[in-house]
């Protein structure tokens, strides 16, 4: 009795330092990255770096065009993406009642975000460059990453419609609105924050998207403001995997890691401008 | 019930509506997509399919003879997804276990946003720090000359997964309702002896969901893993070694999609892989969809 009480103990001790002990190796991991993304990244980064074009191949000099490309590729792909997410979602919420359709609709917005991104790639290449003959261009680029961001605005989206009171449709109703008006009186600004707050998160996940268009969107050298939407253009994640690759030159990749910090702070402007919108959209939303 | 009645009475009153029609357009484009990205990839894969002794199940790759053997890929992605699974399961579970039990909610809510901020970090720059830092680490560590090996891409990969399957499983550990602990606890049981016995058996379908969607994300990685692998179309020799360079189906893809002609059997190869890496990543993550679902009817 007294032995068995023993081992329980020893059992309990062992597990409470597991525990803790992995507590312990996922900070340090989390610590390790983003100590070692800041560290590495501010040697290289000044407002010099953020403004000048690149020279010598990414060695020296700045990341201008890649920022500007990278910038434009996410958001003109929101752009895109913004009328077909809340026309679907609106499908979803007002227009459709049967449930296998919906059920239908969920799974396939689930197939979507499961697609590896060096797939997305592959597709744009086929489909976009060469079946449509858009050639290596940046809004190929843009189309290939709103459908990336589909299913996240739709969802954020369908979620904000679905939360809005059962009771605010029918007084609207009861008012005599027609369908049409009670989409653009009540759900369209009682689901707004969804549609931000969704495009913010899924703008910050695409930036950092390399894979889907490495092989469809972007040159790595030479390439300054493109004059039509044909025309590859540089964006930083491409720009880090080249540097990467030359990873025994010191000085690219001190310009890699300037790239990536980069990178980071503007996924998390998106990401924090979809926290400070959500909380206060949801406010002004809810308040009445 | 009112908008199904609504909308009939509308249609009825009113057959053009605008707004409906935008939406219909929408809802069908947007579950198209799906179908018209696989069909695509189907219909490109024609080439390859359709040729005979490209040997696609062997272990040779080579274009110029016409080989195209994927067995190296293929084993090169379940061989490091297990490495990585390997270590974010255990390391993520014991940390969920921690950060769902501990009393303190600042703590909590502090590591979740810690955890947020992880999974925003974007593949390549775990790839740079792949290459910068663990590289060199592994290299020096086992003594070898580079550390560009299926292990430093399992390891990489095991990171980037950790914040993912760690939120799900804690998700999953803390909708076990509270009064299922505090009776298990009241009967003198210890903490192990709750885990096992009672949050184990509840939480089962939300960890194994996490763990699919995991499996799903470290499959299609590409970036890191293509940095860090060494790009070697091989089997390993012997078959379980670690230490050996390799191939992953998601790095093939990124290093010769580029380098390939469009519409040669080279390319409708690649694109075949692809297929095949698609109806994984898809299936795996639907039926954790119906896992979480199930559990976590919050989600």
């Amino acid at each position: 009795m007294f032995r068995a009480v023993n081992k329980r103990h020893f059992a309990e001790k062992c597990f409470a330092l597991t525990t803790r002990l992995s507590l312990l190796l996922c900070a340090a991991v989390l610590l390790f990255l983003l100590g070692s993304i800041l560290f590495q990244g501010i040697g290289a980064m000044s407002l010099e770096f953020l403004f000048t074009p690149a020279r010598e191949f990414g060695k020296s000099g700045g990341i201008f065009y890649q920022l500007f490309g990278s910038l434009l590729i996410v958001l003109i792909g929101a752009l895109l993406v913004l009328p077909l997410a809340f026309g679907t979602a609106l499908f979803r919420n007002a227009y459709n009642s049967n449930s296998v359709i919906a059920r239908v609709m969920d799974q396939s917005l689930y197939a979507l975000n499961a697609i590896p991104s060096v797939t997305y790639g592959i597709f744009g290449l086929i489909f976009f460059v060469n079946f449509l003959g858009a050639g290596i261009s940046w809004f190929v680029g843009s189309v290939i990453l709103a459908i990336m961001m589909l299913p996240t605005v739709t969802l954020s989206t369908s979620q904000a419609m679905a939360a809005i009171p059962k009771i605010y449709n029918e007084n609207a109703a009861a008012l005599g609105l027609a369908k049409k008006d009670i989409i653009r009186r009540v759900t369209l600004p009682q689901s707004f924050h969804g549609v931000v707050t969704g495009l913010l998160i899924s703008l910050a996940r695409a930036i950092g998207e390399t894979a889907p268009i490495m092989f469809i969107a972007t040159a790595f050298s030479g390439v300054k403001v493109p004059n039509s939407l044909v025309e590859p253009v540089s964006t930083l994640p491409t720009h880090i995997l080249e540097l990467a690759q030359q990873s025994t030159d010191p000085q690219a990749l001190q310009n890699a890691w300037g790239a990536s910090l980069t990178l980071i702070l503007l996924a998390a402007i998106f990401s924090g401008l979809a926290l400070f919108l959500r909380r206060r959209l949801n406010r002004e939303g809810r308040s009445s | 019930m009112s908008t199904l009645l609504l909308s009939q009475s509308k249609s009825l009153s009113r057959p053009k509506d605008a707004v409906k029609v935008y939406c219909q357009i929408s809802a069908m484009l947007s579950v198209l997509i799906v179908a018209i990205i696989l069909g695509t990839l189907l219909l490109q894969s024609g080439p390859v399919l359709s040729l005979k002794d490209t040997g696609l199940f062997t272990t040779e790759w080579n274009p110029d003879t016409g080989q195209y053997g994927m067995v190296p890929m293929v084993f090169g992605s379940v061989f490091v997804m297990s490495i990585a699974i390997l270590i974010a399961g255990p390391l993520g579970l014991m940390t969920a276990i921690y950060i769902s039990e501990t009393r303190s909610s600042r703590l909590r809510r502090f590591i979740k946003s810690a955890l947020e901020l992880l999974t925003g970090i974007p593949s390549i720059v775990y790839g740079l720090i792949g290459v910068a830092y663990l590289n060199v680490w592994v290299a020096d560590a086992f003594d070898l000359q580079s550390g560009r090996i299926i292990l430093t891409a399992g390891i990489l990969l095991g990171i980037m997964v950790l914040p993912t399957f760690l939120t799900l499983a804690e998700d999953a550990i803390s909708s076990v309702p509270l009064k299922f602990r505090e009776n298990a606890k009241s009967l003198g049981l210890y903490r192990h002896e709750v885990f096992k016995q009672v949050i184990v058996p509840q939480a089962k379908a939300g960890i194994a969901g996490a763990g699919l969607l995991a499996i799903g994300r470290a499959l299609g990685e590409t970036m890191a893993v293509m940095l860090v692998i060494g790009s070697l179309d091989r089997l390993p020799s012997p078959l379980f070694n670690p230490l050996s360079s390799g191939q992953t189906i998601t790095s093939k893809l990124g290093r010769e999609i580029g380098e390939s002609a469009f519409g040669s059997v080279h390319f409708s190869a690649l694109v075949f892989m692809s297929l095949i890496l698609v109806s994984i990543t898809i299936t795996l993550t639907l039926i954790s969809q119906y896992f979480l679902l199930r559990k976590n009817s919050r989600v």
